[in-house]
């Protein structure tokens, strides 16, 4: 055990003493700062829009309409009243960037709710949404006082409303969002499959940079193979979790900023452009989960790639088949996510060389219940322990070998040997 | 003195085609240094894997220590010097050393005040916080000399031991195993080159096609193979010396090159009866010998020119 233990200490320290793993740990939360202050950024530069609104309503509307937009705090609303040439020179006060755009108003606005916008900038979907949004109101308004109505019962009738969509699972309502529940299991699913690949070629390099260098010879005398293999993987799985944990810190605490950022800048609405997906407990513990056994089940397969090639290029090579069982199970994930809860996401989700990439996403889309996860993850401890049985074999006889490739039927018989 | 380090008993190894160790059986002593001889691709590094335990014997058994359990679980007093050399490039000098003897079993700290000892003695100190890469070949070298001596092993099995080497780490080599046997270790190690094994080896086994041709203590091996030998220096003109060394009522076997030649003396010869006949066929001489024959010659003489030249040699590898 003691040995085991050096193994795996070796792999770790001589990963995190590399340059590339504080590159890698470093360029996480710029990422993540990127991700999660730009979207606030750009709401609040592109915040206030200088427009003029020309009137050509022979009613109170544009006046209306003007004051209500600058009020939004999204404008500032000029209003003109139409004469001949104006749009041309507005046009080009557009062109030279004096102005963001203008507003034509005319009395089919009311009539049959017709109304033009001209901007250099058309789809900018939240000015639009506001400016539709205070037309459609003062629209109805005005219609519901043409046929009489009270106006203060038109003022009480009005009711701005946000749709918001809340998640149920395990018969509770999460904070989760059907939106950000689809982004989170296609960014979990993503991540995985980026860090299993890395994390899988990482152990296939260790085992190739032994055999092309020759320590392996010195290390199987001393060191049982499987040992040997189970240390790399073990050491390779901890560097990872190192960096995802890394990446998580960091995460948390740029998103504590970001909450003080926004709310002392008054932007809690822009906010709401890009929501951070709430993430809870339970999610975190599955991606954790899957992450752990997909890595186990791949890389003791890229170990055993690793340990029948004898340079880096044939063990690019010969890693293609593992990398695309993986990309599959991504791509199968993707067209999943339409339908989680069909037959063949189901099965996806079962099997072991899919179901690290299927499992997080399906939960993360809320079609998963407590008992399909526990088959699914039973069934994927079955399958590491199956295939890393046969990689251990591979892998024994591989390390040894140099010279030619050995033949898929050479393979079967050492495992079959062993 | 007598006990006995490591027994090979009819041990065989077949790969894929051939057979690359056929029955060997050896004993080593302890305390001696021990030649495995043989010309390339005799089996040489297939038995000292097997010893090892990275290759399992198809047949047959290696007895180490005169104890039960393999090479690996005997792997503490061991030390092993492969046929292909070779360390983490990217790993410092120190950590290296420490990682290998962890493997081991010997503990951090100790492998630490070690490897700074072996350093400081091989004058490779101001070295040891470097990388491996960063290092000349001939410092490599030594490191992995340490590498094998680290854990201060009763068996040394060194494969090709001083193939490589420069004549400065060769020297330092040698001087390190004969410390070595005077502290009782024992040392296995396997060459092709006679003049070195003859220089340093008490007991030597040829081995030739996977066989063992002759083993025993190097004084046995020279009395019993070596027949009586004369050796004879020309001093510019040769006479008619050549028909002198082609009666075979004197000369058995005559090994001529030039100036220079190693004659084996046929049974019923007396070495006089060669220098006078030397003298007689008007050659002159500066050196007339009588002398044990180099381990050189015996080899030559056992192992034959054909079997000098290994069999094609399949790479593939039955179950490790």
């Amino acid at each position: 055990m003691a040995k085991l233990f050096a193994v795996i200490r070796r792999e770790f320290r001589e990963r995190v003493r590399q340059r590339w793993f504080w590159v890698m740990a470093l360029l996480g939360p710029l990422l993540f700062a990127g991700l999660f202050f730009l979207p606030l950024l750009l709401a609040g530069s592109g915040g206030i829009k200088r427009i003029v609104v020309v009137d050509g309503t022979r009613t109170s509307f544009g006046v209306g309409v003007a004051s209500a937009l600058q009020r939004s705090g999204v404008f500032t609303a000029v209003r003109v009243p139409a004469r001949a040439g104006l749009v041309d020179s507005l046009t080009r006060a557009v062109g030279a960037k004096e102005l963001d755009g203008f507003l034509l108003l005319t009395d089919a606005a009311v009539d049959s709710g017709k109304a033009e916008y001209r901007s250099s900038n058309v789809s900018a979907f939240r000015t639009i949404a506001v400016l539709e949004r205070t037309l459609g109101q003062l629209a109805t308004a005005a219609r519901l006082e043409r046929a009489g109505v009270n106006p203060t019962v038109v003022a009480t009738a009005q009711v701005h409303l946000d749709l918001e969509t809340k998640k149920i699972t395990g018969g509770k309502t999460t904070g989760e969002s059907a939106a950000q529940s689809f982004s989170l299991a296609y960014f979990m699913s993503y991540l995985l499959l980026l860090a299993i690949i890395i994390y899988g070629v990482n152990v296939m390099g260790s085992i190739v940079e032994e055999k092309t260098n020759r320590v392996m010879e010195v290390l199987v005398s001393s060191v049982r193979p499987f040992q040997l293999m189970a240390g790399k993987v073990l050491g390779v799985g901890a560097v990872s979790i190192f960096q995802f944990l890394i990446w998580a810190v960091s995460a948390r605490l740029l998103l504590r900023v970001r909450a003080r950022f926004a709310s002392t800048t008054a932007l809690s609405d822009s906010a709401s452009v890009f929501q951070i997906p709430h993430v809870s407990l339970g999610t975190a513990a599955i991606f954790t989960a899957c992450f752990i056994g997909g890595f186990l089940l791949y890389s003791s397969m890229y170990a055993a790639v690793g340990a029948i090639s004898s340079s880096d290029q044939e063990a690019r090579q010969a890693q293609q088949p593992v990398t695309w069982l993986l990309v599959l199970s991504f791509f199968g994930m993707l067209g999943m996510l339409n339908d989680p809860g069909s037959k063949l996401a189901v099965i996806l989700s079962l099997i072991p060389f899919t179901s690290p990439i299927a499992v997080p996403a399906r939960w993360a889309a809320g079609t998963l219940s407590a008992g399909e996860v526990t088959l699914a993850l039973v069934l994927q401890a079955v399958g590491i322990v199956a295939v890393t049985w046969v990689a251990a074999r591979i892998y024994r006889v591989g390390i040894l070998m140099t010279g030619k490739r050995p033949s898929l039927k050479e393979i079967v018989r050492w495992v079959r040997v062993g | 003195m007598n006990a006995t380090i490591l027994a090979a008993d009819h041990i065989v190894k077949r790969f894929a085609g051939h057979t690359a160790v056929d029955g060997l059986t050896l004993t080593v002593p302890k305390g001696v240094i021990y030649g495995l001889l043989g010309p390339n691709g005799a089996g040489k590094t297939t038995t000292i894997r097997m010893i090892m335990n990275i290759y399992v014997p198809d047949s047959g058994s290696v007895r180490l220590f005169g104890e039960d359990g393999t090479g690996r679980d005997h792997s503490a007093r061991i030390g092993y010097l492969p046929e292909e050399r070779g360390l983490y490039p990217k790993m410092r000098v120190l950590d290296v050393l420490v990682f290998l003897a962890e493997m081991r079993g010997v503990s951090r700290r100790v492998a630490r005040a070690r490897a700074g000892e072996w350093l400081e003695r091989l004058g490779l100190s101001d070295w040891r916080a470097q990388k491996v890469n960063a290092l000349s070949k001939g410092m490599q070298q030594k490191v992995q000399f340490i590498s094998t001596v680290l854990h201060d092993p009763d068996l040394l099995v060194m494969d090709e031991a001083f193939a490589g080497l420069d004549p400065v780490n060769s020297q330092v080599l040698k001087d390190t195993v004969l410390d070595l046997r005077g502290r009782g270790k024992t040392i296995l190690l396997s060459t092709h080159i006679m003049e070195q094994a003859e220089k340093l080896c008490d007991s030597v086994c040829i081995i030739a096609r996977g066989r063992k041709l002759v083993d025993g203590t190097l004084a046995d091996v020279k009395r019993t193979h070596g027949g009586r030998h004369v050796i004879v220096n020309f001093d510019g003109a040769r006479g008619d010396a050549d028909r002198v060394f082609a009666d075979r009522r004197l000369v058995s076997k005559a090994d001529v090159s030039g100036q220079y030649a190693e004659l084996e003396l046929a049974a019923s010869a007396d070495a006089q009866e060669i220098l006078q006949a030397l003298v007689r066929s008007g050659a002159r001489l500066a050196r007339f010998e009588l002398a044990e024959p180099s381990l050189n010659k015996i080899f030559i003489d056992l192992v034959g020119p054909e079997a000098a030249t290994p069999t094609a040699r399949s790479e593939a590898v039955d179950g490790g």
